[in-house]
């Protein structure tokens, strides 16, 4: 360092004329409750199954595809058989949220896309049970998140881009968007 | 009969008073970047002795991982070293396609090199912005996580994830990225060099933080490698030793990059490395941006890659058709992962991050194990604090860039 820079500090200069250039430009800053950052789709946020438009109901099959590959084994499904029709009914959909790890597997093997992570991520509750989504919580949690979306929606993981189409179970190969 | 305690009985201010003062420093500290724990034996401000003690942050992924299948595994290595998890990521599943003997698709190494560099970037952009901190350039602490929080953006539009991204799967990456993520990460790399012109204009010459950094915790080439130290850490004393050169895996084969050195293997010279080091990643991730074109269209996902949903037992062998009794199942059955072991490392933003799996041939890895850089690094403290002062020690625990995560594992 020579005796000029020494003495008058050239560096420090430097630097406050940098912080003092940066006053001037845009800020950067997210005031968040007032203003939000538009969410990316594909965001994995809240869980929720989807409402069919044409039945008004889930379209879960039960095949416990979702519960046999989460890694933190958060999904509870019970099913029986309609005596009637020999038709597998899901009589128990549950996840706790506490425990989900949000890696979005469920959502990417389910094979008619009923589950899905929505892009909503400001939920909480105040105890445990509230965050124990059962099934009507889960198509409550639907119907609060599509009204915000532009229709159709199509989530990326129902039929992730790029994936080869014979890796795919059928029906998400034609899979189109609610 | 057990050791049982000494009772220091002399009063304070005695002259016989010879014991050393003892600090405890952490885990609460905020400096220690996580929960680290330092046993401190002090001679009035002179540390006379270091003892790191780990183990806070233990939560047993190895153990865990033995409990689920291969590609459920995965998602623990996000929680490894949580600022880049992706590099975590991609060194489990080439650990785990070495096993089975997959080739991923050129596309799929492409995206995985650039979420690799990525993740490089925004870890380094972590440790610049704390260590400032920590040393007290609080200006390049805001500036940092403003261009940290524009990479982060880019990992949203890419998988949906911020922080934990379980981007990689067995067998190439689980989703193409699109062309709105191209153009961003086009402009990222545009701009980003400025930014680092920005950091290096404030604190490079600083006077302050040259005094700071300058001569402190010097180590030389030799005890770097017998330490074991690997990353910057080793190559800030001038080892140009990096797993991307010695064993290039994914994409870095055909890309062009420098490994920068340092000369003195000080706090200084490390400093300088992360900072070149975060250009070559620009450079890097420029690259792979202008290939990503050649592979238009192309698959990212191996050919007999696993589904995501891995059977747990062995599988039953082909059914084959019998004259008399319709099928017949004989035979021996499939492994799920073929029976063997695998070491795979990879250059992790903070040192040679490897995998060790051992497989029995079903579903779920046998072992685990996971070789931290942080966790050889928090070993070298002792070695480079000698002899140096309290404040240099968050010097020296900012420059080995330790993330407890990782070494508690």
């Amino acid at each position: 360092m020579g005796v000029f820079k020494t003495l008058f500090l050239t560096e420090i200069a430097k630097g406050l004329a940098l912080t003092l250039r940066k006053l001037f430009s845009p800020p950067v800053t997210v005031q968040y409750p007032e203003e939000r950052k538009p969410v990316a789709p594909g965001f994995r946020g809240r869980h929720a199954l989807v409402r069919d438009p044409e039945t008004g109901k889930d379209r879960c099959i039960g095949c416990l595809r979702c519960a046999k590959v989460c890694p933190s084994r958060c999904i509870y499904i019970e099913t029986e058989r309609d005596p009637e029709t020999k038709r597998k009914v899901v009589t128990k959909y549950e996840i706790e949220a506490l425990r989900c790890v949000y890696c979005g597997y469920c959502e990417e093997v389910c094979p008619v896309n009923a589950i899905v992570l929505t892009e909503f991520y400001e939920y909480i509750g105040y105890s445990r049970e509230e965050l124990y989504f059962d099934k009507e919580r889960l198509l409550k949690n639907w119907d609060e998140f599509i009204i915000t979306q532009k229709r159709p929606y199509f989530n990326p993981y129902w039929k992730p881009r790029g994936v080869p189409e014979k890796m795919l179970p059928a029906p998400k190969r034609k899979a189109e968007g609610v | 009969m057990a050791p049982t305690l000494e009772v220091i009985s002399k009063p304070c201010g005695h002259p016989e008073w010879e014991e050393p003062f003892v600090v405890n420093m952490g885990p609460q500290h905020p400096s220690t970047h996580g929960v680290l724990r330092l046993y401190l034996e002090l001679d009035g401000e002179n540390i006379v002795k270091c003892d790191p003690r780990i183990g806070y942050l233990h939560r047993g992924l190895e153990k865990l991982s033995e409990n689920m299948t291969y590609t459920q595994a995965m998602v623990l290595t996000d929680r490894l070293d949580y600022i880049s998890s992706a590099a975590n990521n991609v060194g489990y599943c080439l650990a785990v396609e070495k096993l089975l003997g997959l080739e991923v698709p050129r596309r799929a190494r492409l995206l995985r090199t650039i979420v690799c560099e990525m993740a490089r970037i925004s870890s380094h952009l972590l440790w610049l912005a704390t260590h400032a901190l920590d040393i007290g350039a609080m200006t390049v602490f805001l500036y940092c996580f403003r261009d940290r929080e524009w990479l982060l953006d880019i990992y949203e539009k890419i998988c949906g994830a911020r922080l934990t991204v379980s981007y990689p799967r067995i067998g190439g990456v689980r989703l193409d990225f699109t062309t709105e993520i191209i153009e961003d990460l086009y402009q990222f790399t545009e701009e980003f060099p400025s930014r680092i012109t920005d950091y290096e204009t404030l604190i490079d010459v600083n006077r302050i933080w040259l005094k700071r950094t300058k001569g402190i915790a010097v180590i030389s080439a030799e005890k770097a490698v017998n330490l074991g130290l690997t990353g910057p850490s080793l190559r800030g004393s001038g080892v140009p030793y990096d797993v991307r050169k010695y064993k290039p895996y994914d994409a870095y084969e055909e890309v062009e990059f420098e490994v920068p050195v340092g000369k003195s293997g000080d706090t200084y010279d490390r400093y300088r490395v992360r900072m070149e080091e975060m250009r070559q990643a620009n450079r890097i991730i420029r690259q792979c941006l202008d290939k990503l074109s050649e592979t238009q269209g192309e698959p990212v996902v191996a050919e007999g890659a696993p589904d995501l949903l891995m059977p747990e037992k062995r599988k039953k062998p082909q059914a084959v058709p019998h004259p008399k009794k319709g099928f017949l199942v004989k035979g021996a059955e499939v492994p799920v992962v073929p029976e063997g072991e695998v070491y795979v490392s990879i250059e992790a933003p903070k040192g040679e991050l490897g995998y060790y799996v051992v497989s029995d041939g079903s579903g779920k890895p046998w072992r685990v194990r996971v070789r931290a850089p942080s966790f050889v690094h928090i070993s070298a403290i002792p070695e480079l604090i000698k002899g140096h002062m309290v404040a240099d020690l968050i010097a020296v625990i900012g420059t080995l860039d330790v993330v407890l995560g990782e070494c508690d594992r």
